[in-house]
């Protein structure tokens, strides 16, 4: 059986918020060391991969690894109904059957405990093996600047470009009525620890690849799960991107668009 | 067309097989249409409020070019890119099927002259779509159109379903798009239907494999075919007393073609003996005399078709002037939408293509737990017979149902 608590239900809910764009129902896969989550899009042009790490839960027990088929919409219904700083219990019976939540809340007023059910479903999706890639060009930037960049261009035109370059990285997108272009340098300090909150950028080439906006502001919805976002990029292959939080990351890739070939 | 009742029984045997699409998910992908079948529908369907086909000032029908034009744009505006097949010489064995098939109209346009006199407008709708009947000018006038329009076509030696296969197995194309299911015998791994359909109808695209539709079937390619002949095709007449049922079981307890004659002809015979003593009605199973299964095998085996190598699939921008001419002043279509059409025909042809995931992430066979879950849904179906297992009877790839308690 399964039985996860975690100190705010806070960071489910933003992290819900940030998978059910793309995907309508996913297997939670939970054993003794994490719950993760992995899914593709439709058309197969995105995928998102979920980790909770079990040190990050307030108390953490699974004896034998169980998927949980969620129906995101549902749980999202579900999670509505728990304020950001209930505390959170996420229970499961080996059968995997039925999901409880339990929400207790902080609040020193009342003492309110309140339970929810909700129904699971047998997913049958196929596991990808995702490659351990070595990116040719690796950049840290703050994850609101991230979400305003796409948010922005995505106003213009469908794609972006993102060109890396010893310059810094651009971002830029043709519209048909207008186009417009951003920079970000690589920030002042000379050598920026990994803890400072401005551009940091790591690459071994140039690398310029094109992505669909729409799924990139998709992404950007998880900036509330971390300050920071990072992009890891090579030539012609997908884009990984990445946040990281305390409990553990959500990392997302995503299929550039290709030219004629 | 196509082969009698196989949808029927693939979707009971191999429901893994079907899978639908919409439209909008299929960007990328460039998919072989069997044009002469497109130009039959669009006959049929593209039709006006009363039912007649849309003609030009000159009385000259433009039905099929409004179909080719329009719906190629749609596919075009959805990021597929189609390349059409046309067909070439029919197989001789498919003489029959199409001097039957000429009756047949010339039956229907005798009731509809006769309809013309006493029924209703309903029955003449329904007798003219039955007279249609493709010409050889229809063809050239798509073929140009398609040429003007960047479209790149190909003309088939012989059957179009073969080399709309022929290309897909080539992988010049992703899949063959056509509604006749003899597509799959002719070993198209891949069979879009309602590819040509109207956007109106919302229907969704159905895709078909062929690889998991012979794994539904337990059986093997030469299997698929012998069934497919005995279920009936386009090139024989089918045995009377055999339907899809028992074909299927007939195939699958005798393994091949040839042994299931044999064991029919036998029976046949048993009956006629039978029948000779018992005086009774000769009934049941009938072989045809004169049935060449086996050059229709080979026919399906080894299909008169340009190899897929040999063809250059090639899309071009369009020739806008030249669509203005033949469209606007030959066959009085509207200037604006036909201009607007060809922008949207070159604006996607040279748009960068969104990729696909697949390409660089394969799926692993099965994740760790899911053996476990396995075991324990057999268990499960023992013990309490509450929970199905999700592999039942799913497609695969996102199907879902909610478990009950």
């Amino acid at each position: 059986m399964l039985e996860a608590k975690l100190s705010e239900a806070a960071i489910l809910k933003r992290l819900l918020d940030a998978v059910k764009e793309l995907v309508s129902d996913a297997n939670f896969e939970c054993n003794e060391e994490a719950i993760t989550l992995q899914a593709m899009d439709n058309s197969h042009v995105a995928l998102v991969a979920v980790k909770l790490e079990a040190s990050g839960f307030k108390r953490y027990r699974c004896d034998r690894a169980i998927p949980l088929g969620v129906n995101l919409g549902s749980l999202t219904k579900v999670l509505k109904c728990a304020k950001d700083d209930d505390i959170l219990t996420l229970k499961a019976t080996d059968d995997a059957d039925i999901l409880s939540l339990t929400y207790e809340a902080k609040s020193t007023y009342t003492d309110r405990i309140a339970e929810y059910e909700m129904k699971l479903m047998d997913i049958d999706a196929d596991t990808l093996g995702i490659p351990d890639t070595e990116y040719d060009a690796s950049v840290t930037l703050p994850s609101a600047e991230f979400s305003r960049i796409v948010r922005d261009l995505s106003l213009l035109g469908e794609s972006v470009r993102i060109e890396v370059s010893k310059e810094g990285i651009r971002f830029v997108s043709d519209g048909e009525a207008a186009n417009g272009n951003i920079l970000l340098r690589q920030s002042a300090e000379a050598a920026p620890k990994k803890g400072s909150s401005g551009v940091r950028i790591e690459m071994n080439q140039a690398v310029t690849l094109t992505f669909s906006l729409k799924y990139l502001v998709n992404f950007s919805k998880s900036s509330t799960l971390s300050k920071k976002v990072q992009l890891m990029m090579s030539n012609d292959v997908p884009l990984l991107v990445s946040y990281e939080f305390n409990q553990g990351h959500i990392r997302y890739y995503l299929a550039p668009k290709i030219g004629d070939d | 067309m196509g082969i009698k009742g196989l949808t029927a029984l693939l979707a009971e045997h191999a429901p893994k097989a079907f899978h639908e699409h919409e439209i909008k998910t299929l960007f990328g992908r460039k998919v072989a249409i069997d044009a002469s079948m497109s130009i039959y529908q669009f006959l049929i369907a593209v039709r006006q409020k009363d039912g007649e086909l849309l003609t030009n000032d000159a009385g000259e029908t433009t039905s099929h070019l409004m179909g080719f034009f329009y719906r190629t744009i749609r596919m075009v505006e959805n990021g597929i890119k189609p390349a059409y097949v046309f067909d070439g010489k029919p197989p001789e064995l498919k003489s029959g099927v199409l001097s039957k098939r000429f009756e047949k109209r010339e039956e229907a346009k005798e009731e509809g002259e006769e309809a013309k006199e006493t029924g209703t407008t309903e029955d003449m709708d329904r007798f003219s779509r039955r007279t249609v009947k493709v010409t050889r000018e229809h063809n050239e006038e798509c073929r140009k159109l398609l040429g003007l329009m960047g479209i790149p076509f190909v003309v088939a030696p012989s059957e179009a379903e073969a080399q709309c296969a022929e290309l897909a197995r080539g992988g010049k194309v992703y899949a063959a798009g056509s509604e006749d299911m003899d597509t799959l015998t002719f070993g198209a791994p891949i069979l879009l239907r309602h590819l040509t359909f109207s956007e109106a109808r919302k229907t969704p695209i159905s895709a078909i494999n062929l690889e998991k539709a012979l794994e539904g079937l337990e059986m093997d390619m030469s299997q698929f075919i012998d069934l497919c002949i005995l279920l009936g095709c386009d090139y024989l007449e089918p045995i009377k007393g055999i339907g899809p049922k028992t074909a299927l079981k007939l195939i699958r307890e005798h393994g091949t073609l040839a042994e299931v004659l044999k064991h029919l002809r036998e029976k046949v015979a048993e009956k006629e003996e039978a029948a000779d003593e018992g005086k009774k009605r000769k009934g049941g199973v009938q072989i045809p005399e004169d049935w060449p299964c086996e050059a229709a095998k080979e026919l399906f085996k080894k299909p008169d078709v340009t190899p897929a190598n040999e063809l250059e699939l090639e899309w071009k921008s369009p020739d806008i002037d030249g669509l203005v001419d033949f469209l606007v002043r030959e066959k009085g279509f509207n200037e604006e939408r036909v201009r607007k059409g060809a922008e949207k025909l070159t604006k996607f042809l040279n748009a960068k293509q969104q990729g696909r995931l697949d390409g660089f992430f394969t799926a692993t066979a099965k994740p760790k737990t899911s053996p476990a879950k396995k075991d324990k849904a057999e268990e499960k179906g023992k013990g309490k017979g509450t929970k199905r297992k999700a592999d039942d009877k799913k497609d695969a790839g996102g199907s879902k149902k909610t478990k009950k308690k």
